[in-house]
């Protein structure tokens, strides 16, 4: 049922009125092809939804304007559709024309499709239509327990191997993040024997870390992001952090690009995991053992490193390093690779659609004729490791952690 | 409305239509700048002729109106309701290539591919449509360009219009019988081929009708071995620019074939707006290179099938220019070589398309682009410069919205595109005053002359109310249309049809 929006004030999306406005409806974000940048389509969710337009982001910032100038109403489907989208930033770079050099679109000044998308979704958590309802059940376990997970929060540690002493206080402080403690520890423990090898000391804030609340800020729950953001900060200076060594993508973006626009400035630096390893690598901290065969590996730019922190090159520089991998590229990479399906809060809410874009990721991967599929996110790694189970794939599923784990001597 | 949604549920199912509201509102505006907003009442996705055949079917019991869209890039309302409701079909699900014939050259695909997607596979077998269709080509269908005479994303010195290398199409006809035309039109031919040979070209009457005669579904279009040689080359031209680019573009012509595959003007105001100095909020140069320059540009790409055939053309043409008062900039992209970056970075589906709005968030253009020979652009800049002038007033109330010409492209043989037209603000309240100043600059192309082929809504109306149809004419394409789809349900009001 459609409500009168006069009643919604719209005032996050209102603030970005003049990125709403910019848009001039040429379409490239519903669909474009540009062989010379490597560009293959745009949209990895409007198939599966049916292909029209508000599935894409000409539709959505079609009904942003309509929303702030009154002539469209809010209505459950138009929220769910909002909530429809991996907020993967594919459109954003297909728009700004991204992967061009010598040219720069004015859109690439004037909208930034995703805080769009985000605004919108904080308005409508704000006026009651959204977030969807597993998101609500979402910010009930992060308020209680401190994590999405449903999971105690005195468990959170649990991933640490027995017998191991971690520092609370550190220069280096690793932020561990809930998808990695509770459902992946495998990728911790990776980490952490890389770091043994290397000879490097690290911290741990455990138990003062909360949910990074890279989720509330995807699903529109601004106040509940900014606490969390605040604290972890707090438990992060207070341990001692000049460097927070981070591994999980979505902890990574929320840390390094969310954490400054909601609070400013951090006290500390924010470093990704693979850019940690590649530098051990580079300083010779790290030595491998001599492969025992050659692996063909591909590797999936997760959104939240990629696209949208800009961190491209750092896995596959660590990749290439590790003995006997040959890298081999997929047909989209980079700014114009195609999502896992799991970001956004779609993983939670829409859990088979975002199997079936992961479903299409790994059947470009398998066209590589790839041994592994690695990406440096614990959410990729999750949802593909569904899809391949759904389509009963070949290509094994990785991080990029793991993979310099078993090789290091 | 339910009756007719029901009953186009049961053709396509409840997936593949929709009558909520934040649907309908996003077909209810394209890429036009002053038409205003009109819902439909329902928006089908249909994947197969025999759907979109079914719902014209409907349409006709009802006596609904239909709009076929395509990419809904348009920039004269053609893919909207005029009356606002009805039915909007939205053909972009029937993107299917059905057949790379090598033997007879051609390809077919379903209406609702995109140019560049189409073009995306050929590039990968060698092959390519020539006329790579409209500016918007990484968006827009091959439907969409078909009914519009498209020539801007790439190819058209060459080719010409993308409707001119058609051989067949597949058409629902606005009652719903489909129909083959083209050298599919006849039972015994094997594959198509060609389109003329059977009678009366019926092809030809769905190109360019900007949808009012009939649906098309599939489109059986010549393809061209994408040759192995090509080079491109960027000038500044001194003042007057315009009329230098046109003695050379004469030349050439009348030099015969010299394999220029696409050859472009950019005027002195262009340029400023590019590289920033023409509106003090742009500050920053949409093209790098060009930051400071302060000239005309003109480019050409060639194509060849031996470097030492390239070669030999390539001096003539250059000859040409040269002695025209043009002065080559470097040969890379980063020096100045806008050229290379259109053939090579399939800049043909960027050119300025994507740089619409660019004279601040919330712009957007008013097209009135059109053909004329090409020893008479020079004369309709003219006219152009003197409409502005006498409009000033006006335009400056509007906005200021701004008028100008973004380009001239070599189009075909004979003819130049020129690309001119407003930029006015999306605002409600000026949104008369923008429509009224862009009809009254569209009639006066169409007075002086100039041929549009975009024409939708606004610019297909401005040309009858022009009085460029000569009286039997108009009657004679009302009967048609009237023959066609009696209930007028297709399309209703392009042309005041």
């Amino acid at each position: 049922m459609s409500k009168q929006t006069t009643k919604v004030p719209f005032t996050n999306l209102r603030k970005l009125e003049q990125m709403v406005a910019s848009c001039s409806r040429i379409g490239d974000c519903r669909q474009m092809v540009r062989p010379s940048a490597g560009r293959y389509d745009v949209c990895p969710v409007k198939d599966y939804l049916g292909g029209f337009e508000p599935y894409v982001a000409r539709g959505k910032l079609r009904m942003a304007d309509g929303l702030l100038r009154g002539t469209l109403n809010v209505s459950d489907g138009l929220a769910k559709s909002i909530y429809e989208c991996t907020l993967c930033g594919s459109c954003k770079e297909a728009c700004h024309n991204s992967g061009d050099a010598c040219i720069e679109l004015p859109t690439s000044r004037w909208i930034d499709h995703v805080k769009v998308f985000e605004a919108l979704r904080a308005d409508l958590v704000e006026a009651g239509y959204g977030p969807m309802p597993r998101h609500r059940e979402i910010y009930g376990s992060i308020e209680k327990e401190h994590n999405p997970y449903f999971e105690r929060h005195a468990d959170r540690g649990k991933w640490i191997p027995a017998g191991k002493e971690l520092p609370a206080k550190g220069g280096l402080v690793l932020f561990a993040g809930c998808t990695e403690p509770y459902r992946q520890p495998e990728l911790l423990t990776s980490l952490l024997g890389i770091l043994d090898a290397a000879g490097v000391k690290v911290a741990v804030t455990n138990p003062n870390e909360w949910c990074c609340g890279s989720v509330a800020i995807r699903t529109g729950n601004k106040p509940l992001a900014e606490s969390l953001a605040k604290h972890n900060i707090e438990a992060l200076q207070k341990a001692g952090a000049k460097d927070v060594l981070v591994h999980c993508s979505g902890c990574y973006r929320a840390l390094k690009k969310d954490y400054p626009e909601i609070v400013g400035k951090l006290p500390f630096n924010v470093i990704h995991a693979t850019e940690f390893i590649r530098d051990l690598i580079k300083d010779e901290k790290i030595s491998f053992k001599e492969a025992e065969e050659e692996a063909k590996v591909t590797y999936h730019d997760p959104c939240h490193l990629g696209r949208q922190t800009g961190l491209y090159d750092a896995p596959r520089e660590v990749l290439k390093a590790i003995p006997g991998v040959q890298l081999v590229e997929m047909r989209r990479i980079r700014e114009n690779a195609w999502c896992c399906g799991a970001g956004g809060g779609v993983k939670s809410a829409f859990a088979d659609m975002a199997v079936s874009v992961g479903i299409d990721r790994l059947a470009e991967a398998e066209a590589t004729k790839a041994k592994f599929i690695t990406s440096a996110c614990p959410f990729c790694r999750g949802n593909f490791i569904d899809a391949a189970k759904a389509r009963k794939a070949r290509i094994q599923v990785k991080d990029v952690i793991e993979l310099v784990a078993d090789a290091v001597a | 409305m339910s009756r007719i949604y029901k009953a186009i549920e049961d053709a396509v199912g409840s997936k593949y239509v929709s009558e909520e509201d934040f649907v309908r509102q996003a077909y209810g505006r394209s890429n036009d700048g002053a038409l205003p907003e009109r819902w439909p009442d329902v928006v089908v996705r249909p994947r197969s002729a025999d759907e979109v055949s079914q719902i014209l079917r409907i349409a006709n019991r009802n006596k609904t109106p239909v709009v076929p869209r395509g990419g809904g890039c348009d920039i004269s309302g053609g893919s909207k309701p005029i009356e606002g409701g009805g039915i909007v079909i939205d053909l972009t699900r029937m993107n299917k290539i059905i057949n790379i014939d090598e033997q007879a050259l051609t390809v077919t695909a379903q209406a609702g591919i995109t140019w560049a997607e189409l073009n995306g596979v050929l590039f990968e077998k060698g092959y390519y449509t020539g006329n790579l269709g409209p500016g918007s080509g990484m968006s827009a269908t091959i439907g969409g360009g078909l009914c519009h005479h498209t020539v801007g994303g790439g190819g058209g010195a060459k080719y010409g219009t993308c409707t001119q290398h058609v051989v067949a199409l597949q058409v629902v006809l606005p009652q719903g019988d489909i129909i083959q035309t083209g050298s599919n039109a006849s039972v015994y031919v094997k594959e198509p081929f060609c389109r003329y040979g059977l009678g009366p070209d019926l092809c030809s009457m769905f190109l360019g009708d900007q949808g009012i005669l009939g649906v098309k579904t599939e489109a059986t279009l010549e393809i061209f071995p994408k040759p192995p040689y090509h080079t491109a080359k960027t000038f500044t031209l001194k003042e007057p620019s315009d009329v230098k680019a046109a003695k050379i573009w004469l030349a050439w012509r009348k030099r015969g074939e010299l394999g220029i595959y696409d050859s472009n003007y950019l005027p002195l105001l262009t340029i400023q707006g590019f590289t920033g100095s023409l509106v003090p909020k742009v500050d920053f140069p949409v093209f790098k290179a060009w930051k400071g320059l302060n000239k005309a540009i003109f480019f050409y790409t060639m194509e060849g099938e031996t470097q030492e055939e390239l070669d030999s053309k390539q001096k003539i043409v250059d000859k040409i220019v040269v002695e025209n008062g043009g002065e080559p900039l470097g040969d890379t992209i980063e020096k100045g070589n806008w050229a290379k970056w259109h053939y090579e970075q399939n800049g043909h589906w960027q050119n300025f398309h994507g740089l619409w709005g660019c004279m601040g968030p919330g712009s957007i253009p008013c097209s009135s682009e059109h053909h004329v020979p090409i020893h008479r652009f020079p004369e309709m800049i003219k006219k152009l410069g003197e409409w502005e002038t006498k409009n000033l007033d006006k335009l400056t109330k509007a906005g200021p919205a701004l008028s100008g010409v973004s380009h001239v492209l070599l189009c075909g043989h004979t003819a130049v595109e020129i690309d001119s037209g407003l930029v006015v603000w999306q605002d409600d309240d000026k949104r008369a005053q923008n429509y009224d100043l862009w009809i009254d600059q569209l009639k006066m192309i169409d007075k002086e002359g100039g041929l549009p082929y975009v024409m939708g809504e606004s610019i297909s109306r401005a040309f009858v109310a022009a009085g460029a149809y000569p009286g039997p004419y108009y009657d004679f394409l009302r009967s048609i249309k009237n023959t066609l789809d009696p209930n007028r349900i297709l399309s209703p009001g392009k042309f005041y049809l």
